[in-house]
């Protein structure tokens, strides 16, 4: 039977078709924001087509679908989500207005200049109640519940359809938030509540409250949506698994998911890393920096060893959001990114974007050069064949575009758009750079692994910049997240913060924590049909020196502690951080906080159809060719372009060319060699 | 000029400020100090080796804008003798040109091919730096020497080897010596960091260019910054602020003045007309008063360059701190609440006269800092503790289009320190939180309002033991309001014994038993323009929302808003506008501990 993987963005709405041969299929709609389920249907209609069937009959042979979605990020970030009403401990009811006293997030600490932070949910649906928990999650008062139904009257009265119940210590000891949220559900069961704890379960509660309003706010519109979704595809037909792809980088069964809602965040980015694991294991490589560049921003994602990094220190615009997240982080930089000339003189491009609307000059609305102006002046992008030639690019207007940014440079238009590409190939390369050093890696020790629809023109230029030799430019390059999802395990992530120093941890304690959470993963599992024996289980801990404030993550030996393999656990610390930090402080004792328990059933792997080396020559696939500039050269040189879909594996071709695809184009600049994997990847090395 | 191409500019002046980030996410992820790595009183940067400025990062004004006369400081100490590897630290105010005593700053030389290109520096508030009382900000010493360890630029690592013998002796002479240590080793690796990512940049695009390009920075900041100033019309434009006392001489206000006068394209900023010199330890040494004082200027400049200040922004700006003044003071005087008491008046006098300079951009003063130092004994683990935190201050001032945020704190920083988590206050220290809120009516009222006031109370559940409220300030001296903005209110602390409220002032030393409750009342930020132009829709989401009472709505803002429907009464609110506005001000009843608005001066 077939699977899919569909991934809804902001723009487009992917599909991808994993055939019983191994063979993939592309799909691409577009993306319907008002029902993003006309999008995914509309999505997988085309696949059908491609198949010959009817929509019915292709769903009905679709083994497993998993998803991923924008709807939770967008929701967010667009402010259409749910009114949110907050019922928290007396007293405390600004913790998420104050933010820490972040005054300016993403901008200088000059800038004062700024509207302050408005939180999710405003103060008059913050209400305090007479409760309290101790951090040893000994419960000092009891939930006064005549006090809670007031205030949840008061909510619901104002036209809240979601309460987040968020009490002081509850990660030690949930059962005043428990409670509360059950007096609530009574009082009004169509409404969406959430107990901070069961989002998060750790200490700290700005960022636990944060996330508890965030997934509360989101909550709602996401229920609608999968019941939408669920309903959708049973009347046509299909009885197979849905899955929805999750920021942890797991996916889960819907179900599972939509009272914890907050994990559906950038549902889609996280699966591109997974993408870039399995195409960099095809060549052999484990170190690997995931990129995708798209119309408006640039995600990267460093892999080392094949391990896929998770962060729990988020924000998704404004807002807070502490659970665990695949840590993609992203910069505005993309094709739609906006030339400008600062007061300073320096030519800056994004972090404005022109967006889908008006668009870069060359889509023939707007009239500030974006990047996709820019390479094509460079004559990277074929005006004809832009998506396929679904859109005809202007090539005059670019060019005008980009002569106005060289007028206040006093440049050429060819020199101010190679100013223009190089620049925001160095925006991408400094957060690559950024971003590897924050885990203390060496970026010249990785793959470049780039997708996006723009990816491809960009990504051998910045591994350049990087001293990184070679890029691989996946066959699904402009479905990246789409491809990745195939490769994510079914699973759930559980935590128990318990914060002791070294001399007074209790092995036994420990080991009760795990049984304990493993026993809820036993439960979770068996309301989707698994059994233990299916189950993979990785125990993790955070950890630091006496008295700092920044965890690291460790691999527990195992999930019983003793002396033993203590032992153990500290040394594989002092190494970790040595290596995080270029130093490590064996003399000092450590502490531990959190304690978390990873679960997974590992899915069937993907099989993809590898073709033979073909012995015709490479120019079985030309196209034709295109007048280029590259840096440094003041003359356009005819570049020869090639045709991706009857390129073969072997083919190979020596920068400078182009290869173009109805999705994307792939520049292989000069000092580059570029050739064809079996699996019809581009893979280019530098010479 | 060099002809450098554009994009290796750009190039190169992005890579700096990522190295200054890098490097001070690098630091706070690896100390253990409160203050430096969760509240972020910690600054990191770049110089040139004659001291200008490449990349100003986020951190504390007064620890890293003045860093060129720390850098001169060491280079007049050391002459030839810096060598690759060397890490040199200082915290003296006098002759390391810091600010004070806890602030150690460790500065490392960047040589390349043998020659000296940079200094990079990390300097962050110690645990504990010696002198009478842990933690620091203690009132009476009679010296700076009896303030805490005193040490001079001292090379504490040659060739990137610790001198142990210098450092033992240092740590020797500190409470919590392995703690500080841990800080140390975090902030020497931070530096040797920096080092190898400029020896990066050095490499890729040569030295010349790299040199070339830091001089263009330098001088299209300069050209840009001046740009800026040419806007602003001729004159002299006057601000002060007022710190409660000089902690020795107690309830006599200390005056920081100052007479920015533009003209053309330059700018002087004369604190002449500033107290003298004090007995006490408020007093600001000169290269923190230039820091907090150049750093609070460049708030007037266009927000697209925020990213982008460095020495050129400087240049156009002189500094006059006569010797022997509050903001210049002569060894061997005091200096420990330097930071907060004289240097929020900086930058607070500074932002007051900026007002007045461009008055489309003008900021009123912010909540004042409410701080302590409370030491005791944690029961729980038998050891001795200092606690201190930002988490009672109050917020932001308005702004002129935007209200204050609620939450932001300490002008003095620009808000880059952090508040906590009560979470975290209880598993660290042996206190219970009762409350922590924004206060209603407790923030400047203007057209645009300051941000909220804020209410702590905590229990001591731990021994007994002393409060210093050394870094208190705001009892007697709040910030003004701008252009008819309502000033930030006055500030309390109180200790509760036996449900008895004892008030308790700035600069003074408190025992604390066992079950004393502390409460403490911010007052928010200031406000700008006046509170009968506010939106009355913006008063009635105010008042819906806590913030403002009824009572308030109606005399300060001239609003009547229906206590239960929230629905403003247009007719009663054009009569009550139409009268000429009464003389308000926020009180706080000192026995029922509550917010009240009263007739001004009635008390």
């Amino acid at each position: 039977m077939k699977q899919l993987t569909i991934d809804v963005g902001g723009t487009f709405t992917d599909c991808l078709v994993l055939e019983e041969s191994g063979q993939l299929q592309r799909f691409k709609a577009s993306t319907t924001p008002d029902d993003p389920t006309q999008g995914f249907f509309a999505s997988v209609g085309k696949a059908a087509a491609h198949f010959g069937q009817s929509l019915n009959g292709f769903l009905s042979e679709v083994e497993q679908i998993v998803h991923g979605t924008t709807l939770g990020t967008n929701t967010l970030i667009t402010e259409r989500g749910a009114k949110v009403g907050m019922i928290t401990t007396k007293g405390f009811r600004d913790s998420v207005e104050m933010r820490r006293g972040i005054k300016n997030l993403h901008g200088s600490m000059f800038d004062v200049f700024i509207p302050p932070y408005k939180p999710l949910v405003p103060r008059y649906l913050r209400l305090g109640v007479e409760e309290r928990t101790l951090y040893t999650g000994e419960l000092l008062t009891p939930l006064d519940e005549q006090e809670l139904r007031t205030a949840a009257k008061k909510l619901l009265d104002d036209g809240c359809t979601a309460i987040a119940v968020c009490f002081l210590h509850s990660y030690a000891n949930g059962a005043n938030e428990l409670q509360a949220k059950r007096l609530v559900q009574q009082m009004a069961p169509q409404v969406y509540v959430t107990a901070s704890h069961e989002i998060l379960p750790v200490w700290r509660e700005f960022e636990r409250f944060s996330t508890a309003v965030v997934s509360a706010y989101i909550g709602p519109v996401l229920t609608r949506y999968a019941s939408r979704l669920q309903s959708g595809l049973a009347d046509h037909g299909f009885h197979g698994r849905l899955l929805m792809m999750l920021a942890n980088g797991l996916v889960q069964v819907v179900d599972e998911c939509v009272d914890r809602a907050v994990y559906l965040l950038n549902s889609g980015p996280a699966a591109a890393p997974s993408a870039a694991t399995y195409l960099g294991a095809l060549h052999g490589r484990t170190n690997l920096l995931s990129v995708d560049m798209g119309g408006t921003s640039f995600d990267v994602c460093v892999i080392k060893d094949g391990e896929i990094p998770t962060t729990s220190e988020s924000w998704v615009g404004e807002h807070r959001v502490a659970i665990k997240m695949v840590d993609v982080p992203t910069v505005g930089a993309g094709g739609g990114s906006l030339a400008w000339v600062d007061s300073l003189g320096l030519l800056r491009v994004g972090p404005q974007s022109a967006g889908a609307d008006p668009g870069p000059a060359a889509y023939g609305k707007g009239e500030q050069a974006a990047v996709t102006d820019a390479d094509l002046v460079l004559g990277y992008i074929p005006a004809d064949y832009f998506l396929g030639g679904d859109i005809k690019l202007d090539a005059a207007r670019a060019h005008q575009a980009v002569a106005a940014v060289g007028a206040k440079l006093k440049m050429s238009v060819e020199n101010s758009a190679q100013a223009i590409y190089t620049t925001i190939n160095t925006v991408m390369a400094n957060l690559v750079t950024e971003v590897c050093t924050k885990q203390g890696h060496d970026v010249r020790d990785f793959t470049l692994v780039a997708g996006g629809g723009a990816g491809g023109i960009h990504a051998a230029s910045i591994a350049r910049q990087l001293s990184i030799p070679m890029v691989i430019v996946p066959r699904v390059a402009a479905l990246m997240s789409a491809f990745g999802m195939f490769a994510k395990d079914l699973g759930f992530e559980y935590a128990r913060s318990c914060f002791r120093s070294q001399d007074r941890l209790d092995f036994a304690e420990v080991t009760g924590l795990y049984a304990d959470m493993r026993a809820q993963a036993l439960r979770d599992f068996a309301r989707i049909g698994f059994t233990e024996s299916q189950l993979s289980f990785q125990p993790t801990v955070e950890m630091r020196y006496a008295d700092q404030f920044h965890e690291v993550e460790i691999d527990m030996p195992s999930e019983t502690l003793n002396a033993q393999s203590m032992q153990e656990l500290l040394r594989i610390f002092h190494a970790r951080y040595e290596k995080m930090y270029t130093y490590s402080m064996n003399w000092r004792p450590v502490e531990f906080l959190t304690f978390r328990l990873k679960v997974t059933a590992p899915r069937r792997p993907v099989q993809m159809a590898a073709s033979q080396s073909t012995s015709a020559g490479v120019e079985t696939a030309r196209r034709g060719s295109r007048s280029c500039l590259f840096q440094g050269g003041s003359l356009r040189v005819d570049t020869p372009v090639y045709d991706w879909d009857r390129m073969e594996p072997g083919h190979k071709v020596a920068g400078p060319a182009l290869v173009d695809d109805k999705t994307t184009t792939v520049l292989v600049p000069p000092g580059f060699n570029c050739e064809v994997d079996p699996y019809r990847n581009l893979v280019l090395l530098a010479t | 000029m060099t002809d450098i191409d554009p994009i290796t500019l750009s190039t190169v002046w992005h890579s700096f400020q990522t190295l200054v980030r890098e490097m001070r996410h690098m630091v706070t992820r690896t100390s253990q100090s409160y203050l430096m790595s969760q509240l972020k009183d910690v600054s990191v940067g770049l110089w040139l080796a004659d001291g200008s400025t490449v990349a100003m990062p986020q951190g504390l004004l007064c620890q890293f804008m003045g860093t060129k006369f720390a850098i001169q400081a060491v280079k007049e100490q050391f002459g030839d003798d810096l060598h690759p590897g060397d890490v040199i630290l200082t915290n003296d105010p006098y002759k390391g040109m810091t600010v004070h005593l806890p602030d150690w700053g460790f500065i490392r030389p960047i040589f390349f091919e043998g020659e000296l290109l940079f200094f990079t520096l990390v300097r962050g508030h110690q645990q504990d730096t010696g002198g009478s009382f842990p933690g620091g900000y203690f009132p009476n010493s009679i010296d700076i020497h009896a303030e805490g360890l005193c040490i001079p630029p001292t090379k504490v690592f040659e060739n990137d080897k610790e001198r142990t013998d210098v450092m033992k002796l240092i740590w020797n002479n500190v409470r919590w010596p392995e703690a500080v240590r841990v800080d140390n080793y975090a902030m020497v690796a931070t530096t040797r960091f920096a080092e190898k990512r400029v020896h990066e940049v050095l490499r890729r695009y040569g030295k010349e260019t790299v040199m070339a390009c830091i001089k263009e920075m330098l001088d299209r900041s300069e050209r840009a910054v001046r740009a800026e100033i040419s806007a602003i019309p001729d004159g002299t434009y006057s601000g002060q602020a007022a710190t409660d006392d000089d902690g020795t001489i107690l309830d006599e206000p200390v005056w920081v003045r100052v007479d920015i006068t533009v003209k053309g394209d330059a700018i002087t900023v004369d604190f002449s007309r500033s107290d003298a010199q004090r007995k006490g330890f408020v007093n600001c040494p000169f290269a923190a008063s230039y820091a907090i004082a150049v750093g609070s200027m460049m708030l007037l400049f266009d927000p697209a360059l925020a990213d982008y200040h460095n020495e050129g922004s400087l240049r156009p700006i002189t500094v006059i701190t006569p010797p022997g003044s509050v903001v210049h003071p002569l060894y061997p005087a005091t200096v420990g609440a330097a930071p907060v008491n004289v240097g929020h008046q900086i930058a607070t006098s500074v932002h007051d006269a900026l007002a007045k300079a461009r008055p489309n951009r003008a900021m009123a003063a912010w909540g004042k800092r409410r701080g302590d130092y409370v030491s005791s004994i944690d029961p729980r683990s038998g050891r001795p503790y200092v606690r201190t935190t930002f988490d009672y201050d109050g917020s932001a001032g308005a702004v002129t289009g935007h209200d204050g945020p609620t939450g932001p704190l300490s002008i003095g920083s620009l808000a880059t320190v952090m508040r906590s988590n009560a979470e975290e206050m209880e598993i660290r220290f042996p206190w219970r939180l009762l409350k922590w809120e924004a206060a209603t009516d407790l923030m400047g009222a203007g057209r645009w309002r300051g941000g909220g006031g804020i209410e702590w109370r905590a229990t001591n559940e731990g021994s007994d033991g002393r409060m210093a409220t050394g870094s208190s300030d705001g009892d007697m001296t709040p910030g003004d309001g701008i252009q008819g903005g309502y000033p930030s209110p006055f500030s309390r602390t109180f200790v509760l014994r036996d449900g008895k409220p004892i008030r308790v002032k700035p600069h003074r030393m408190v025992e604390i038993k066992t079950g004393d409750t502390v409460v403490k009342i911010s007052g928010g930020g200031g406000g700008v323009g006046n509170p009968t132009d506010r939106s009355p829709e913006l008063v009635a989401l105010d008042v819906k929302n806590e913030m403002v009472s009824v009572d308030s709505a109606r005399k300060v803002y001239g609003v009547a808003v229906d206590p239960v429907s929230f629905a403003v009464n247009e007719t009663e609110t054009k009569r009550l506008r139409a009268q000429p506005p009464g003389a308000w001000e926020v009180s706080i009843d000192e026995q029922k501990l509550t917010v009240e608005v009263i007739p001004a001066h009635s008390h």
